[in-house]
């Protein structure tokens, strides 16, 4: 009898909590207004620690030096705040961070989520809240193109292109150029690398080539029982990692065991400190930056508040994504006379933001097909003899 | 001072009654209480019966959202909601039945997954929810009962690596499924999307309104909780919770007496495992999305944290161990936030520590002047090193005691840090005299790393926050909080 | 013929590096019965140690001392400087616990683990770093070695095997022919009887927590040597070193050193005849069925319950 007792209580009191949650007030904090004068708020969201935490440092040091630097230029005062989304507790921490934001009314913006996994899992509640993501690095397909699915919304941007011309263009590139006959490709088992591999075997295979695909543990480290697994004759290994070191590592044991594949690297591992075997490929989104005169100053600045630290592939599209988000940012303050009613008004901005001098080289729009920059392309390196990348493709 | 020897509570007025066993009946009274004056405040405590604190408890948290509009808080309560169920699930295995499972998050896993391959588009199959969610509980008390099947043979250190492999295992599997003889069964790192929320009397429980966390899910998940809990309590005081206590207590001794050790073994791993079911619907439906990361070691850790620090073996204690962690962890994550919390602990620590003595006063005084010269000094010396922090309030007032430079040479932040632990590791080594002298440039110390480097960085010092707590539980209180003193017979 | 000489190589090298952690976990298991869960994370912190005295010495590209002494030095202060942390970690989160129930430093070493990561990735970032053998000498260390057939063994490889069998016999002759070793092997038997002979138990332990993590230390500079090293690493090197040592019987050293070689050649081969993607669930299943059919391990003793 005490038990069903216990037990209605628990229910009872239960059911009339539940009842007066309709009652509850839901304040939509999108709708409250912000004045332009006041500090505004671009919330960071990536992996800062753990096994991808390397990203989120990239990121982190090159979105904090372009809030500093371009913020007054455009009379805006901008105060990034940081969410950390390791891969390691996966999508429910992306949500969360998601709430954090969304409720926040000074948060106008997301620069990231960095991860495609976090990207999906978040990106609806942003877009109900009307809150812009511009992600310097999720480069799954399915964020801005339906194929088959869309995952993305209309809130989602990128900066950088997807795996749909990444890919491809690498194996172009594998085809065309260095008519390769038997290619071997490796994925670690996660978004990133899987997105990449497949697009890069489905048209390898199309056009006739023998594809070997492996497939990697992403805590693997030693990669040496799949360096005897290529084959001696084969002439690419796609090795579209997010550690420089580890396409190092990989190519090195080519050399150790005598095959004469070459390691082709992906925009993940474009990093000349870390990646120099000479010979081989690596593709990127923008040229070298340290390559373009209007860069100089930039690199040069970075450097100074970055001492020791090298330039890496994954930050300067965070600086970008900050300097396409405050240009969004100045023009809905214009448009909204000072004041922005919704953050969706930053949203609306988007399309017609144009930036001359990008820091990925040439100028930079959205296309009016896709949330994804207009005319992205990817670029081919071969890394020479003495380590430098130069440009082939 | 106070009386601090444990004595026992008063004889009930009655007696045992006609056909209840006299041992077992006064088996609340050989309960060593707590001495002191935390003692009779249990004791006063202990007159309200149970299920009053769990109505009391659940009516306060469920004013949270209409006094919170804040999506971001009614999201961090419901991931607490979830964090106390799964401390209660955690309590059953390692509490209950003295099984230390390493790898009770993978259960976790496996209920989320289930309710995903039920009710979502991964296979076409839509379960409704009344139908996906028992049948999620099922699967999961069945495969928690599948790994509980090594610990027939196994003891402790064992049945820890077991379970640990279990873990991985369960990662492994999940993040290869993708292409099982060229089938996608898990969805591979990529995880399963667009998972249905729960449909409950025709209506779907909505995700979120204009973006912000919609209060039904958490009303639900606190339903749950209170259904779960109560659920849990009328086992632990039946013949199976009786069965438990004392396997846990002697094993060889249970297994003598004729109690059935394995079934009991098997029937705790089994519960746990099905508690850990149920909360993966919740957390399945919620996320609308599971992937496999989520369920690893960080998790594993924050649970056993939480159950540890409640009290392993007492349902309230560990509810209360995962309202404290919960929070905590989300806190930390905001400099500010953190910076408060911190100082606060240091000042709790150093007053329960003393205990209005003299030494609290001393020490205190002390630690105050030595920041106040040692900041001083800084600045003479150059400017810049004590011109670090620009925050406003809080953190600006502290930035006149504690040094915080405007930049940071690359080796200080690895020096001060290890400096930090060795001096606390070495206060725990010398006398009392020595100790007190000492304490004060280590509580300066320890100010100054949290300013420059755990601030910092705040992601890792959340976790190495809880890996500290572990560490210094076990040491210095393993019964927790709420946890019961066992007597151990030598 | 040549992919089964090469895939023998990768195995015995992968295999002399989990031997080596194995034999940590042996060591402190056999006398205190504890599962150390804090040694994975011991050995990424001999292979940051490593990776800083490289760079002391002026990194692979400019090394201020020839190349052997380089690798000499750089071992050397990897174990010595996991030796004092394991004896840190024992003497403050272990011995406290040494009279609790057998769950308290178990829980204690998981906050140990979690501890030691995490305070590495405060400290020193989430980036890989990569020793970069590879600059040493231009290479010599891959270019040259030593001919099986078709297959080149390269130096680093052969230095990497040498090395760890090196080690494990010395701890075979520290262990069997020395008095401290025969106070170890006592100690591991019985405790309580080891203590009444006068033995003095705190000194064995803390010796053995210097054996084991020194092992350790340099088992994360042969790792750092030919793969790139980061903070994360060891929990999976940790579950590995725990699959080795209990697959060759947990208390038991030569057990340990048979675990490691059984477990790299398990990965390798699996990775090279049947599957990359599942190598992890073959090893797990191998795991498994000693759990389940031989629970002491290969050369384990069956333990032996005195009621």
């Amino acid at each position: 009898m005490k038990k069903l007792i216990g037990l209605a209580l628990a229910v009872l009191v239960a059911s009339v909590a539940a009842a007066t949650a309709s009652a509850g007030s839901q304040v939509a904090a999108s709708s409250q207004a912000v004045s332009c004068n006041g500090t505004l708020k671009i919330a960071l969201v990536t992996p800062l620690t753990g096994g991808a935490g390397f990203l989120g440092e990239q990121q982190g040091s090159w979105a904090k030096y372009a809030v500093k630097t371009l913020a007054k230029p455009l009379g805006l005062k901008i105060q990034l705040v940081l969410g950390d989304t390791p891969v390691e507790q996966g999508a429910a921490v992306a949500q969360t961070l998601a709430q954090k934001y969304v409720g926040d009314p000074r948060v106008l913006g997301v620069i990231g989520p960095a991860t495609s996994g976090s990207a999906v899992a978040s990106t609806k509640t942003y877009q109900q809240a009307g809150i812009v993501q511009i992600s310097p690095s999720a480069t799954r397909t399915t964020l801005t193109k339906a194929a088959p699915t869309l995952e993305g919304t209309p809130s989602f941007f990128r900066v950088v292109p997807g795996d749909y011309i990444q890919g491809p263009t690498d194996a172009h590139y594998m085809i065309d150029k260095l008519k390769a006959k038997k290619v071997v490709i490796i994925d670690f088992q996660e978004p990133y690398s899987t997105g990449l591999a497949d697009a890069a075997q489905s048209v390898l295979k199309a056009a006739g080539v023998s594809v070997t695909r492996l497939s990697a543990p992403n805590t693997t480290t030693d990669y040496s029982a799949y360096v005897t697994k290529v084959p001696s004759d084969a002439d690419i290994v796609f090795f579209p990692t997010q550690k420089p070191g580890d396409a190092q590592t990989f190519a090195q044991q080519l050399i150790e065991q005598g095959k004469k594949a070459k390691v082709f690297g992906s925009d993940g591992s474009n990093d000349s400190t870390a990646f120099k075997v000479p010979g081989s490929y690596v593709s990127n989104f923008a040229p070298d930056i340290t390559a373009i005169a209007a860069d100089k100053s930039v690199i040069a600045g970075w450097k100074k508040d970055n001492p020791g630290k090298p330039v890496g592939s994954f930050g300067p599209p965070a600086y970008g994504a900050v300097q396409v988000m405050l240009n969004a940012i100045k023009k809905a303050c214009v448009v909204d006379h000072g004041v922005i009613k919704q953050k969706r008004d930053v949203l609306r901005q988007m399309k017609k933001v144009r930036i001359n001098n990008w820091i990925l080289g040439g100028s930079f729009r959205f296309s009016t097909k896709s949330n994804d920059p207009l005319n992205a392309k990817f670029y081919i390196f071969q890394i020479q003899s003495n380590g430098s990348y130069k440009l082939v493709g | 001072m106070s009386d601090s020897t444990p004595h026992s509570s008063h004889i009930p007025a009655e007696g045992p009654a006609v056909g209840q066993d006299e041992w077992v009946a006064r088996h609340g009274e050989r309960r060593l209480l707590r001495g002191g004056r935390l003692g009779k405040l249990e004791e006063r405590l202990r007159v309200v019966p149970w299920w009053v604190w769990l109505i009391l408890f659940v009516a306060a948290f469920s004013l949270l959202p209409v006094v919170e509009s804040s999506g971001y808080v009614r999201r961090v309560a419901f991931d607490t909601v979830l964090y106390m169920l799964l401390a209660l699930g955690l309590n059953i295995v390692v509490g209950w039945g003295g099984l230390l499972d390493l790898g009770y998050v993978a259960l976790y896993g496996v209920g989320a997954y289930t309710y995903a391959f039920l009710a979502s588009d991964q296979f076409g199959v839509h379960l409704p929810t009344l139908l996906a969610v028992p049948i999620t509980v099922i699967i999961g008390a069945l495969v928690g009962l599948l790994l509980g099947l090594p610990s027939r043979r196994l003891t402790g250190d064992y049945l820890a690596i077991v379970t640990l492999f279990f873990l991985q295992l369960f990662q492994t599997l999940m993040t290869n499924g993708d292409s099982v003889f060229g089938h996608d069964l898990t969805g591979g790192p990529n995880g399963i999307l667009n998972i249905d929320p729960f449909h409950i009397f025709g209506h779907d429980l909505a995700v979120q309104h204009g973006g912000v966390f919609a209060v039904s899910y958490f009303y639900l998940a606190l339903a749950v909780f209170a259904v779960v809990y109560v659920a849990l309590r009328f086992v632990n005081l039946s013949r199976t919770g009786r069965a438990w206590r004392s396997l846990r207590e002697d094993p060889l001794a249970a297994e003598a007496m004729g109690m059935p050790v394995n079934w009991l073994k098997l029937m705790s791993f089994s519960f746990g495992a099905g508690v850990a079911a149920l909360t993966g619907t919740l957390f399945s439906a919620l996320n609308a999305s599971v992937f496999p990361l989520t369920f690893y070691f960080i998790l594993l850790i924050v649970v056993y944290t939480m159950v540890i620090l409640g009290g392993s073996g007492s349902q309230s204690g560990v509810v209360l161990g995962a309202l404290i962690i919960g929070p905590l962890l989300e806190l930390l994550r905001d400099p500010g936030k953190a910076r408060i919390l911190f100082y606060a602990a240091l000042v709790g620590g150093v007053v329960f520590g003393f205990r209005r003595s003299r030494t609290l006063g001393i020490v205190s005084g002390a630690t105050i002047a030595f920041g106040f010269v040692m900041h001083a000094a800084a600045s003479a010396h150059d400017a810049a090193w004590v011109a670090g922090d620009k925050a406003s309030g809080f953190g600006g007032a502290m930035a006149h005691w504690v040094v915080v430079p405007a930049h940071l040479a690359s080796w200080v932040q690895p020096t001060t840090y290890v400096g930090l632990i060795g001096l606390a590791l070495l206060l725990t080594l010398v006398d009392r005299r020595v100790r007190i002298v000492l304490l004060v440039p280590t509580l300066y110390l320890a100010a100054f790393v949290w300013e420059n480097v755990m601030l910092a960085n705040p992601e890792p010092m959340r976790y190495i926050v809880l890996g500290v707590i572990l560490v210094s539980l076990m040491i210095l209180r393993p019964n927790g909080l709420l946890g019961e003193r066992r007597v151990e017979i030598v | 013929m040549d992919t089964f000489i090469q895939l023998t190589i990768d195995a015995l090298t992968l295999g002399s590096v989990y031997a080596l952690i194995a034999l940590g976990y042996t060591l402190v298991y056999g006398v205190l019965k504890l599962l150390n869960f804090a040694h994975g994370d011991v050995f990424m912190v001999g292979s940051f140690i490593g990776f800083g005295v490289l760079q002391l010495l002026g990194g692979t590209s400019n090394p201020i001392v020839p190349i052997w002494a380089l690798l000499v030095l750089v071992t050397l202060a990897a174990m010595a400087g996991c030796a004092v942390l394991g004896v840190v970690i024992e003497r403050f989160a272990y011995r406290p616990l040494r009279n609790a129930p057998r769950i308290a430093p178990l829980i204690s070493a998981l906050g140990v683990s979690f501890f030691l990561a995490n305070s590495m990735q405060l400290l020193f970032g989430a980036q890989p770093r990569n020793y970069d053998t590879f600059s040493l000498a231009n290479g010599a260390l891959y270019l040259h070695g030593i001919d099986i057939g078709q297959v080149r063994v390269p130096l680093l490889r052969i230095i990497t095997i040498v090395a760890a069998f090196v080690m494990m016999v010395m701890l075979w002759y520290l262990v069997n022919k020395t008095r401290t070793g025969k106070a170890m092997r006592a100690t591991s038997f019985d405790l309580e009887a080891a203590a009444m002979m006068g033995i003095d138990i705190d000194k064995v332990i803390v010796f053995t927590f210097v054996l084991g993590s020194a092992l350790a230390g340099a088992a994360g500079v042969m790792f750092g040597l030919r793969v790139p090293t980061n903070v994360s690493i060891g929990f999976v090197a940790g579950l590995k070193g725990f699959t080795a040592a209990v697959i060759g019987g947990i208390g038991s050293i030569p057990g340990a050193m048979a675990g490691g070689l059984i477990l790299g050649f398990a990965e390798a081969y699996t990775q090279g005849y049947i599957s990359t993607k599942w190598s992890d669930l073959v090893v797990f299943l191998i795991l498994i069925a000693f759990m389940i059919f031989r629970p002491q391990g290969l050369l384990g003793r069956a333990d032996i319950h005195k009621v």
